[in-house]
């Protein structure tokens, strides 16, 4: 424990000397990129559900839950310089991923979850960037580094970017780059797996068609490597209205495919252990997609209560994919500290030609999935939000000072019957000028 | 390609817009008037990533994790 607050201590005496530093060394004025050392953090609770799961091959339970928390910390390192600390943590539970194994005692069915393994699981994800910029302020640099680990996959990436003012300001250009260098620890299901050491399918009565022979062939390349570049243009175009144009370029390479997605071929008899069909297939996709999104957003300040922000993206891939996005949000400030956010968004897309549901396919195609988010689909996703928002954190924990907090819920609806709910909650702090005084605050504690 | 060459062009039309000085930037610079997400929408982002095929252009995540679940 004492060990436990002498780390926190430390913490927090290097967010006060970035502070301290930066106010002795400025010889000539210019307003800090970051005024105070910021904390947010956020957290939510997701759930879906749906009945077409591609771990059952296009049928069966989606259910899902989550809960995701991250703590993102920001410190001006001195008047230029930002670093940012964005740590989370991400704890699911999956009736389609369980049903990797289905067979767990019950009864097996797609349309039930079963207490596998794989039905849940617990993602950690790091962040850190920097940030700097110029003295006039219109150049900006900044590089970021990104680890995700879960537990049959994991994420590394890196990118930087540099983003340019001009035009009095006026004119914004930016470019960025980032590399995602990922890698499977693949998961078959369990009916295909020779490794499983839980589960013998001479234990099960095979019905349908019992002589079951799947063609099964392990993937041999396990990376996933993914190439993005954007591009962004916005401008302000009076008083009360700015816009911007942003493009991004993603190459994808690798294991596309996800390990564990059942295929069921039309013109393949049917075998099933219990309810549950045995997988004839596991989906394959190409090894190579390129994504083109093109994007524009707009904001008009109608008054001092009420803005609008508008949003509209047109998408197309090399996997037959093209989608159409669109949505607006209406913030509306009332009592001085409080914003309402509604909002409402519209989504479409065409399915890839790679798709076909549940025993459509066949087994002489070259590639194929039942992934019901690579279907073709429109979704309507309606959302409310309120924010609090103390410009002078009046309202303190320790030596941070409360600026904000948020709550925002959404509801996403899908015509294939597929929905999600989301909720989540946002807390905001600075570190106090007033309560900065580190030596003092060690002196007070008794160190 | 016709619709990305219109909005290239539209892009660069913009660029020719009377000077709006940066004391008169005060509606504009209103955080609500940002023109990327909040922190708050994040998840939101992160989620219509991994369920959705379209991505991009917004902000959010582009690459990287599987969203597999």
């Amino acid at each position: 424990m004492k060990k436990s607050g002498i780390v926190v201590l430390l913490l927090i005496s290097t967010l006060g000397f970035a502070q301290n530093k930066s106010v002795d060394s400025t010889k000539v004025y210019k307003k800090r990129v970051l005024e105070s050392s910021e904390i947010d953090f956020i957290t939510s609770y997701y759930l879906q559900d749906g009945r077409n799961a591609a771990v059952s091959g296009g049928i069966g339970t989606e259910e899902l839950s989550d809960f995701t928390s991250n703590l993102v910390v920001s410190v001006p390192l001195n008047d230029d310089d930002i670093l940012t600390v964005d740590a989370g943590i991400s704890a699911y539970s999956s009736a389609s991923s369980s049903n990797i194994n289905p067979f767990d005692g019950d009864n097996a069915d797609p349309f039930l979850a079963s207490s596998g393994a794989s039905s849940s699981d617990v993602w950690y994800n790091f962040t850190g960037s920097y940030n700097h910029s110029s003295d006039n302020r219109n150049n900006i640099w900044d590089a970021r580094l990104s680890v995700s680990i879960e537990f049959d996959y994991t994420s590394f990436g890196f990118g930087g970017g540099y983003t340019k003012l001009f035009n009095e300001k006026n004119t914004e250009a930016s470019v960025h780059a980032n590399v995602f260098l990922d890698s499977w620890s693949p998961r078959y299901p369990v009916e295909l797996s020779s490794a499983s050491r839980s589960f013998s399918i001479d234990d099960y009565t095979i019905t349908g068609n019992s002589d079951y022979n799947p063609t099964f062939q392990p993937f041999s390349n396990k990376s996933r490597n993914s190439y993005s570049l954007g591009f962004g243009l916005s401008q302000v175009l009076s008083k009360n209205l700015q816009t911007l144009f942003a493009l991004d370029l993603v190459f994808q390479q690798g294991l596309l495919s996800t390990p564990y997605q059942r295929i069921y071929f039309s013109d393949i008899e049917d075998s099933f252990i219990e309810d549950f069909q045995l997988a004839d297939a596991i989906e394959l996709l190409p090894d190579t997609r390129l994504k083109v999104a093109l994007g524009n957003r707009m904001s008009y300040y109608i008054n001092e209560y009420i803005v609008l922000r508008s949003f509209y993206r047109y998408y197309f891939d090399d996997w037959g994919i093209i989608s159409h996005t669109a949505s607006l949000e209406i913030p509306v400030k009332f009592a001085d500290k409080f914003t309402l956010y509604p909002s409402y968004r519209y989504y479409s897309q065409t399915a890839a030609d790679y798709f076909a549901p549940y025993e459509k396919h066949v087994s002489t195609e070259r590639f194929y999935t039942s992934d019901y988010d690579l279907s073709g689909f429109y979704a309507n996703q309606y959302g409310f939000g309120i924010t609090y928002t103390d410009i002078f954190t009046n309202s303190h924990i320790w030596i941070f000072g409360l600026k904000s907090i948020d709550l925002k819920l959404n509801y996403y609806e899908r015509d294939t019957g597929f929905n999600a709910l989301f909720i989540v909650g946002g807390f905001k702090f600075v570190l106090d000028d007033r309560k900065k005084s580190i030596p003092k605050l060690l002196n007070k504690i008794g160190f | 390609m016709k619709k990305i060459l219109l909005l290239i062009a539209i892009a660069i039309s913009l660029s020719s817009c009377a000077i709006v000085k940066e004391y008169e930037m005060v509606n504009i610079n209103d955080p609500d008037m940002a023109l990327s997400l909040r922190k708050i929408d994040r998840f939101e982002a992160n989620f219509q990533a991994y369920r959705e095929a379209a991505s991009g252009a917004n902000g959010g995540k582009t690459g990287g994790g599987c969203g597999c679940n």
